[in-house]
């Protein structure tokens, strides 16, 4: 029947065709035409129904430029044709629809048509012959090395998958092992604030004695007076020099940005495109830099001469003579408390200065139990720090087994690994769920292109390559890696890495389609699809 | 734009001193212009009077000799050509040991006009006295000049009426030559005590030579940016003013981001403070509505008024000012009832050179456009894949990258024709290598290109890097091809590659050097579907003074850059296209290239683009003024980048962009390199839908847009018309510049070109019929009044002006190239008595020089609803059969009208089923569908379907 047919006709609308007298438009039954009209290169369907094997009424179509046509559902060109396309049978090879628009153009589409019969008017001249046995053999070589390369890789790829599930039972027994490490910390730690606070109870009374006014601990007095205050003094110089130098750096970062700003981009001065670039990266890797733990409210405050509402009453010491040591031991309690760390560690080395020096009682009999005390609370707080950071271990680990490994948790058996490749003067990393890298071979330092986010998926749409490296259509992961460092005038480098099957890691190309905009294509066992999953599961199961 | 780059008139030695000239002049009660006729100087013969002008000096009388030659041509244009008898017989010294030529550079002719030089010989002397001389000439001998000799002025008439005036205004100013007196340095305090005793003294001194003050800081030596102008022949500039006498608007001299219609420039609110600078520049991101000057200069201005229009060429292409002031001209109220009226008076400076210049008395827009047209050439017939879309980038960034495109442009079923490379492709800027990393494969991704009928087109650019192991440079400085610094030593400046050199087009060994270097074999990696694309042909020099060269580089022939600037792109443009004609022995084929630079000319070349404009709506708009102006000023192969250069457009503006830009002639998308990616299918829907429907629009109406190139390839009509062009007569169209016809369609386009916008006003010239093009909707017109149009952004507001039939291809294909062989598809637009229609169509191989053998179909098309026929005649009347067809002309027997759409169908063909078609002797019927008119607005409608009868034969349907 197929030889009687009209040319294009594609096997579910051949029953429209078979009429042999006449031809009734198929969306619009009510313009019946004569059987010579089919395909006569000349439009008379509003559906297009009668041109299956021209190009006459590829201009039906929500694409092109509409014009009325009564008939027609919208009353417009702008419709849906009937046919799907123009058929080409491709005997010898796989048969498969061709847009209109393809069809007498002159051109052979043999990626489509490899039978030729879409250039049947010869336009131009144009003779396009059979290529089918050819690209037929040629397809089914190539699927069947495909195929093969395919089941290699989809071999690797259990092998991952079992990696990876033995990395997530290591991870699920240190989480167990953490688990009993932290119990057994939260016993210990409460035992030692029990021995602790007994401790303290126990030496809470005893205390230095005094030596008399104007001893030993008055003489101290008067050095550390002198002393505070001498620090008072440099830390008020250091900060007049700070103040001088963010002046300095300020004046420098606003004629940067001014260079930035002003400068003529297309005047391509070497030397003034490598200062902008230079003060690009700077003025990058400053933004949401975090400003000084040092509040100056803070700094003035303990710049601030000490008195009976600041800093140190130095006059409540001179007064008091009966538990100066004390004191000494106790001055943080007076500070406030912002100041305290900082003054409880200066004051550390001053106490040990002290001892040293002979100035404090090195061994008074009130000093073992002090001694003792701070040992039991250092203990405390080593086993509270032991216990947090246990438990912040847990926790990562926790999160980590929640993370999106991808399908079968596949990813991590890469996690950590990387892989790289030199295009031009770059060398371009990628690190498995972790960040991309271009390092330059010229010496210019390494740029980050971005840290690991997540796993989409995207259509991937390109030709498949000779080689099988490329990314091929259909759906393919993409690993997200973004915030990479600042770009000129724009945002921060971001890479969006693909992946296709492959039998090896490799990264196969990166491209920079716009500004700081990667691509990565990657070949991975771990993007295949085991097309023999089931089996392998029911076997591992055993 | 970095504006302070650039200079403003003050800062620019001879425009303020003409300016300053002028203000002396029009501020004095009794100035008299120093500029004689010596009347026994005189001779007329031949259609040519020569004589000497003296010009006095100063108080002691003193004079120099000017020799002035008006020439009258047979094509009616006047032609008034000023030297300086010193200067030619070089008799002047040149300081700091100069090499430059001595004489006033009088080359421009040479590579400017083609033709029409020749005399008219019926020209005669109608009267002389002792005070002046009358000529007449012209066609019908209607013209008039009144050469008036003291002081010298000209009076050009149309008909007894005066249009042109030169030296009206006595602004008339040519530095002669003059040793420098080096004077002792003035001692340190007077400098000190104040601007008004300098300025006093400074005029006293002067006044010796000249007759008014003038500013001499800037007659020796100018300093702007850092560099200074050593000017080893002093001052030379020359002024003149030139008077449109009745005229209100006048029109032209681009490139300029500003309107149509030029504004005033002497101050004033609306008016701009600095003259029309043209001074070819790399003018970067440049500033909308600003006189500043751009990348190429046209200095071509016509004046246009109700029944008249007229028009001068300067031909100079040393950096010039053009001041434009428009004043009610109260003179004569009850002079034949016109009452008062606008005279335009313009005021041109050029730095150097002869004072050439052309008069055109029209009286048409037309006349003026073919007439100058005549002198400098048409529009180059152009590939016709060269008016389908063109996809550029800054960069597409690898071989992969290209080849990605293509297919993508495929399967979003987006036409386009051109992919192009920006300078990235090279290896290092090293023009004529490929960037092996990126571009492994150029050919493989050539003939890719080439499977679907596409082209690429990769940039050369004028600056060649200095660098070792680079034969292009080495040859280049081995054999002195390259500008010379003002020593004479070869010049060094900075461009993209850093360190670079610049080919001196203007020497002939140079282009003969250049076009080996284009050859197949040894420019690797391009093949016959590879075209070029010149840019930084102003030439732009990053480190030269505003981003050029100095002036006093020289080029062949010793001549300085000053001298030749404006035509140093138009030159080297020129060499690449006839590089281009021989890349192979035996292959004839049309070049395509892109230039930035420009001067008269450069329409027999190649395509134009408006240079780095931004992604913002304001420079949509602007297009249009610029593109219009390109047009009517004898270069209409021009296009502003889709979607703007710098910066990231929106969506909304991305796609009313392509909207707009289908109707620029040269229809290409660019993009900065730190652009986002903007490639048209990138957009999602509803987006990618509404821009494939306008680059399938473009694509579709191809048949018309190529017969419009045709049209101005034969004499210079512009391809996109303004208002002012196509209905001269009616005055309220006159200044619009944001609607057009294309070609000889009818269609009228309106774009939309600001943001949020819903509907345009369209003004309506005339009482014909107006269809929506997209719907066939009659739209309820009056003449001289706006209408609104609906314009949702997937509308581009199109109208079909009644009268016209134009030819489309309606099938989309996926480039121009794969439509050759497609059948036609006629619109007829029946005017609004129902009684006519008719346009053309111009076919030819697109892509070879055979059309000037013949071998090409020219159709006339004429529906005439009384006698109740269409048919299709050859345009020229020749006798089709005696024509000895080749190759194509045969294969286009296979290439029919197949459809026929009459738009405001009349009554006669309602009721018809069929009509008769005779063609080539034979016979047969057509099948007609009727639409009657519908309540929706829709006009009646007819499709004759199968008319089958090849496009280039006779045949006439009879619906009778």
């Amino acid at each position: 029947a197929s030889a009687s047919l009209p040319r294009g006709v594609g096997p579910e609308f051949v029953k429209f065709y078979e009429n042999k007298s006449t031809f009734t438009c198929i969306g619009n039954p009510s313009i019946t035409l004569k059987t010579s009209q089919i395909n006569d290169n000349s439009c008379d369907c509003p559906d297009g129904s009668d041109e299956p094997g021209t190009a006459a009424c590829a201009h039906l179509d929500p694409l092109s430029p509409q014009q009325p046509l009564p008939g027609s559902v919208t009353g417009t060109t702008n419709t849906t044709a009937a046919l799907r396309g123009f058929w080409c049978a491709n005997d010898g090879h796989i048969g498969s629809y061709l847009p209109f628009m393809y069809v007498n153009d002159g051109v052979c589409d043999y990626d489509l048509c490899c039978d030729g019969s879409d250039e049947a008017a010869h336009v131009g001249g144009v003779k396009c012959e059979n290529k089918c046995a050819a690209i037929g053999k040629e397809y089914r070589r190539v699927e069947e090395e495909r195929r093969q390369s395919k089941e290699r890789s989809a071999k690797r790829r259990r092998t991952l998958v079992k990696e990876a599930r033995e990395l997530r039972r290591r991870v699920e027994a240190k989480i167990v092992s953490l688990n009993k490490e932290i119990q057994d910390l939260e016993v210990k730690k409460e035992e030692l604030q029990k021995k602790y606070e007994e401790v303290e109870r126990s030496e809470k009374n005893k205390v230095v004695k005094s030596v008399g006014k104007g001893g030993k601990l008055g003489v101290l007095l008067g050095v550390a007076k002198t002393r505070v205050s001498e620090l008072r003094n440099t830390l008020d110089k250091v900060l007049d020099q700070r103040d001088d130098l963010q002046d300095r750096v300020d004046q420098l970062e606003e004629l940067l940005s001014k260079l930035k700003e002003e400068f003529n981009p297309n005047f391509n001065d070497e030397g003034v495109k490598a200062a902008v670039k230079g003060w690009e990266d700077y003025a990058a890797s400053n933004t949401g830099e975090k400003k000084s733990d040092l509040a100056d409210s803070d700094i003035m405050e303990v710049l601030k001469e000490d008195g009976e509402t600041s800093g140190i009453n130095w006059a409540e010491f001179e007064s008091d003579d009966s538990s100066d040591a004390d004191i000494v031991y106790n001055l943080e309690a007076y500070l406030p408390s912002f100041a305290r760390d900082w003054v409880h560690e200066k004051l550390n080395l001053l106490r040990s200065w002290a001892i040293e020096n002979g100035i404090l009682a090195d061994n008074p009999t009130t000093g073992t139990e002090s001694r003792l005390v701070t040992a039991a609370r250092d203990a405390v707080t080593s086993a509270t720090n032991d216990l947090a950071s246990k438990t912040s271990a847990v926790e990562e680990e926790k999160r980590d087994l929640e993370k999106d490994y991808g399908p079968d948790d596949i990813f991590r058996a890469l996690k950590g690994k990387c892989i790289s490749r030199d295009v031009a003067e770059y060398e371009y990393e990628l690190c498995w769920f972790d960040r991309t890298t271009q390092k330059s071979k010229k010496g210019h330092g390494n740029t980050s292109m971005g840290s690991f986010v997540r796993i989409d998926k995207e259509q991937a749409d390109e030709e498949e390559r000779a080689d099988g490296k490329g990314l091929g259509k259909g759906q393919r992961m993409v690993l997200r890696y973004e915030n990479g460092q600042g770009c000129w005038n724009g945002p921060n480098r971001r890479t969006d890495v693909w992946l296709a099957c492959a039998e090896t890691d490799e990264l196969w190309r990166v491209t920079e389609s716009e500004k700081c905009v990667y691509k990565m294509e990657v070949g991975t066992p771990a993007a295949c699809e085991d097309v023999n999953e089931p089996r392998v599961n029911t076997k591992d199961e055993l | 734009v970095k504006e302070h780059d650039f200079k403003k008139c003050h800062q620019s030695g001879f425009c303020s001193r003409n300016r300053a000239f002028a203000d002396h002049a029009l501020a004095a009660s009794s100035w008299q212009s120093p500029y004689t006729i010596l009347p026994e100087s005189g001779a007329f013969k031949d259609g040519q009077y020569q004589a000497t002008i003296l010009k006095t000096i100063n108080d002691q009388g003193e004079t120099v000799r000017l020799p002035i030659t008006i020439s009258f041509l047979e094509s009616g244009t006047g032609r008034v050509t000023v030297d300086e008898e010193k200067r030619q017989k070089g008799e002047i010294e040149l300081r700091h040991n100069s090499k430059a030529r001595k004489e006033r550079y009088n080359e421009a002719e040479k590579w400017v006009i083609v033709g029409g030089l020749g005399l008219d010989k019926k020209a005669k002397v109608e009267s002389q006295d002792k005070t002046q001389l009358t000529v007449k000439y012209g066609p019908s001998s209607n013209f008039e000049a009144i050469i008036k000799f003291s002081p010298f002025s000209i009076d050009f008439k149309r008909d007894g009426i005066s249009q042109i005036k030169f030296n009206d205004q006595g602004l008339l100013n040519i530095e002669h030559w003059r040793p420098k007196i080096e004077k002792a340095p003035e001692p340190e305090p007077e400098k000190k005590e104040g601007e008004e005793t300098t300025e006093g003294e400074q005029k006293e001194e002067e006044k010796k030579e000249e007759p008014q003050g003038v500013d001499e800081s800037t007659l020796w030596e100018e300093t702007f940016g850092g560099n200074t102008d050593s000017k080893p022949r002093g001052p030379e500039s020359i002024g003149l003013d030139i008077s449109f006498v009745g005229f209100e608007h006048v029109f032209g001299i681009p490139s300029h981001a500003s309107s149509l219609s030029l504004k005033q420039t002497r101050g004033g609110e609306g008016n701009y403070e600095e003259p029309y600078r043209l001074y070819n520049a790399d003018v970067f991101e440049y500033i909308l509505d600003s006189p500043m000057t751009l990348y190429g200069a046209i200095p071509f201005m016509q004046a246009h008024r109700k029944g008249s229009s007229v028009g001068v060429f300067w031909l100079n292409a040393a950096e010039t000012w053009v001041d434009v002031v428009k004043a009610k001209d109260s003179k004569n109220p009850l002079a034949l009832g016109l009452g008062s009226k606008t005279t335009t008076r313009t005021h041109w400076m050029s730095e150097s050179g002869l004072l050439d210049v052309f008069v055109f008395l029209g009286p048409t827009p037309k006349d003026v456009v073919t007439k100058y047209a005549e002198l400098t050439g048409t529009t180059t017939m152009p590939q016709e894949f060269a008016l389908g879309y063109h996809q550029c980038r800054w960069n597409y960034v690898s071989d992969e990258d290209v080849k990605d495109v293509d297919r993508k442009m495929d399967k979003f079923k987006m036409p386009y024709d051109v992919i192009w490379l920006d300078i990235e492709y090279t290896d290092e800027k090293k023009y004529f290598t490929w960037d092996q990393h990126s571009f492994k494969d150029p050919i493989g991704m050539g003939e890719q290109l080439a499977n679907h009928g596409r082209q690429l087109v990769t940039i050369i650019d004028p600056h060649i890097k200095n660098v070792d192991n680079y034969p292009v440079v080495a040859e280049l400085k081995s054999k002195e091809l390259a500008v010379k610094n003002k020593e004479g030593s070869i010049f060094e400046g900075w461009c993209w590659p850093g360190s670079s050199h610049w080919i001196d087009a203007f020497n002939p060994k140079a282009r003969e050097w250049w076009a080996s270097l284009f050859k197949y074999t040894s420019f690797k990696g391009t093949r016959e579907n590879t075209w070029i694309w010149n840019d930084m042909n102003e030439p732009s020099v990053f480190n030269g003074p505003e981003v050029t060269m100095p002036k006093d580089n020289l080029h062949d022939g010793n001549w300085e850059h000053r001298d030749v600037h404006n035509l140093n792109g138009m030159t080297f443009n020129n060499a690449t296209f006839h590089a281009l004609k021989s890349r192979k022995p035996g292959e004839l084929r049309r070049p395509f290239v892109l230039t930035r630079a420009f001067f008269a000319g450069s329409q027999r070349i190649g395509a134009m683009w408006t240079g780095d404009n931004m992604a913002e709506w304001g420079h949509l708009k602007a297009s249009f003024p610029m593109v219009l102006s390109q047009g009517i000023s004898g270069y209409p192969f021009s296009g502003a980048d889709v979607g703007g250069f710098f910066g990231n457009p929106d969506k909304d503006l991305l796609t009313r962009w392509y909207q707009a830009g289908i109707f620029y002639p040269f229809f290409r998308g660019h993009a900065h390199i730190d652009a986002r990616r903007r490639e048209p299918y990138l957009m999602g829907e509803p987006y990618n839908t509404i821009i494939a429907a306008a680059l399938r629009l473009r694509y579709s109406l191809l048949p018309s847009w190529y017969t419009a190139f045709h049209q101005a390839h034969v004499d210079g009509t512009p391809i996109i018309k303004p208002m002012f062009y196509t209905h001269p007569s009616e005055e309220g169209g006159l200044a619009i510049d944001d609607q057009f016809f294309v070609g000889n369609t009818g269609l009228l386009a309106k774009p939309v070109t600001e943001q949020d916008k819903e509907s345009v006003d369209i003004w309506i010239p005339d009482n014909e019929v107006y269809y929506d093009y997209f719907t066939y909707n009659i739209i309820p017109t009056s003449k001289g009044k706006s209408v609104t149009i609906d314009a949702p952004m997937d509308k581009i507001p199109l109208l079909m002006q009644g009268g016209h039939i134009f030819a489309r291809r309606d099938i989309p294909r996926r480039s121009s190239t794969l439509m050759k062989w497609d059948d036609y598809t006629l619109v007829v637009s029946v005017s609004k008595d129902g009684k006519h229609a008719e346009g053309d169509l111009y076919v030819d191989d697109g892509d070879s020089y055979d059309f000037e053998k013949g071998q090409y179909i020219n159709r006339k098309f004429v529906f005439d609803g009384s006698a109740k026929t269409i048919v299709s005649i050859d345009a020229e009347g020749r006798e089709t059969k005696s024509i000895k067809e080749g190759e194509w002309l045969k294969k286009m027997h296979g290439v029919s009208v197949d459809k026929i759409i009459v738009v405001g169908a009349p009554a006669s063909l309602a009721g018809k089923k069929e009509v008769s078609v005779e063609s080539g002797g034979k016979s047969w019927s057509a099948s007609v569908e009727y639409n009657a008119a519908a309540s929706s607005g829709r006009a009646a409608f007819a499709v004759i379907k199968k008319v089958a009868a090849p496009v280039g034969a006779d045949f006439k349907i009879n619906f009778a």
